[in-house]
């Protein structure tokens, strides 16, 4: 295939990758990697490479929006950005030494298996806002955002420490994989901390981007990111991202959290079928 | 404060993607009906991995010469850049807010994170 070809498909296919990675809390990498191992037979490393580089631009893309409309609680995100930096340093440097096969299967089934707390929420639009004591209560980990019909939404959250390890395990995947941060940052948000479905990916779709940087020199030094590749990953992403973003504030909580639950699935299925050589 | 670090990140992937696009451009002028196979080569016994230099030096050399793969990867590098921008802005917006608690975590964040991009990659144990 020329690369003109080549440039195009990968365009277009970002284009989708950032509109779902906007909305989920995930980088756009969820729909761009397989597109680009598995139908174009790129080089794993170039596609970490590039996934890298598609979380960073779903990340800014769509933070702009959402922080903008206070989605994005950016204290939340501070805090929980302590766990996600140390995670990926010390994931990006133990990369030689981990068994990538080894950690997409764990990965895959940690997914599989954390689908079932997320199906038994799958109709719940606001959480039953816990009581603000303890670590949350000094760090002031709480907030509130406005629906587009004018509802104001208060939160609070729990149990700051078990998200925060949730963000550590995520941070280390990003830094040894470049990938699958966003979704345990989501799936921490929501399960361990009980934020409210939109602030959870929008929290994670911020956050997603810092942990990103952090592993992104080592992959650049090492020449896995080419420019061929990420350049129309990277404005296809962005355009995506824009597009997304304008979506999310006028969707409801449950839907948001029905579309998650669904890419979650198919990310762990592709996960364990790559294990298998897929 | 959501203003301005939204701003920041607008205005930011703004930049980016316009450098990234005028690369992207000229590559394709330059190279568009050639095999992606022969233009995109990983070569796992060497460092660094693909065919191109992705040092600073290099590509501010290509820059002046305004070779298309220079100029990508400076549009990348001001994509990475927007993340940790956002965080330096924010220890300001903290402290100009009187928050010291999130200022100090904000800060701590900031060190780390230029820790990862600036120091990490040139560690010997971190690059294979």
């Amino acid at each position: 295939m020329i690369a003109i070809e080549f440039t195009i498909i990968v365009l277009l296919v970002s284009v989708v990758g950032g509109i779902l990675g906007s909305i989920l809390g995930l980088g756009g990498a969820v729909v761009v990697t397989p597109l680009l191992t598995i139908f174009l037979g790129i080089d794993i490393h170039f596609a970490i490479g590039a996934s890298i580089v598609s979380i960073i631009a779903t990340s800014s893309g769509a933070a702009a929006a959402y922080v903008k409309d206070k989605l994005t609680n950016l204290r939340i995100a501070m805090f929980l950005e302590l766990g996600t930096t140390c995670g990926a340093i010390v994931g990006a440097g133990l990369a030689v030494y981990a068994n990538s096969t080894l950690l997409k299967a764990i990965f895959g089934c940690v997914l599989l298996v954390s689908l079932v707390p997320i199906l038994m929420k799958i109709g719940e639009d606001i959480p039953k806002s816990p009581e603000l004591k303890g670590l949350a209560k000094r760090l002031s980990l709480q907030g509130s955002y406005t629906e587009t019909n004018g509802t104001v939404v208060r939160y609070n959250s729990t149990r700051p420490g078990a998200g925060m390890f949730g963000m550590v395990v995520a941070g280390l995947l990003s830094g040894l994989l470049g990938i699958g941060s966003g979704a345990f940052k989501v799936l921490s948000m929501d399960l361990a901390m009980k934020l409210p479905m939109k602030v959870s990916t929008t929290t994670s779709n911020f956050m997603i981007g810092v942990t990103a940087a952090a592993s992104a020199g080592i992959y650049i030094v090492r020449g896995d990111v080419d420019p061929l590749i990420v350049a129309p990953v990277a404005i296809g992403i962005l355009i995506g991202a824009l597009i997304g973003s304008r979506l999310l504030p006028r969707t409801r909580n449950p839907t948001v959290r029905k579309i998650f639950a669904i890419v979650l699935a198919a990310t762990a299925l592709e996960m364990i079928a790559g294990v298998f050589g897929y | 404060m959501n203003a301005l670090i939204s701003g920041l990140l607008r205005y930011g992937v703004i930049l980016s993607a316009a450098i990234i696009a005028i690369g992207t451009v000229l590559l394709l002028l330059s190279n568009g009906s050639q095999d992606i196979s022969q233009l995109v080569v990983y070569n796992p016994n060497q460092l660094p991995h693909g065919n191109f230099d992705p040092s600073l030096g290099h590509m501010f050399a290509g820059l002046v010469a305004l070779d298309p793969q220079s100029i990508i990867e400076f549009g990348v590098l001001v994509l990475l850049a927007t993340p940790a921008a956002r965080v330096l802005l924010s220890v300001f917006l903290f402290t100009a807010e009187g928050d010291r608690t999130y200022a100090y975590i904000t800060g701590v964040v900031l060190a780390l994170l230029l820790f990862s991009m600036l120091v990490t990659p040139y560690i010997p144990g971190f690059n294979h």
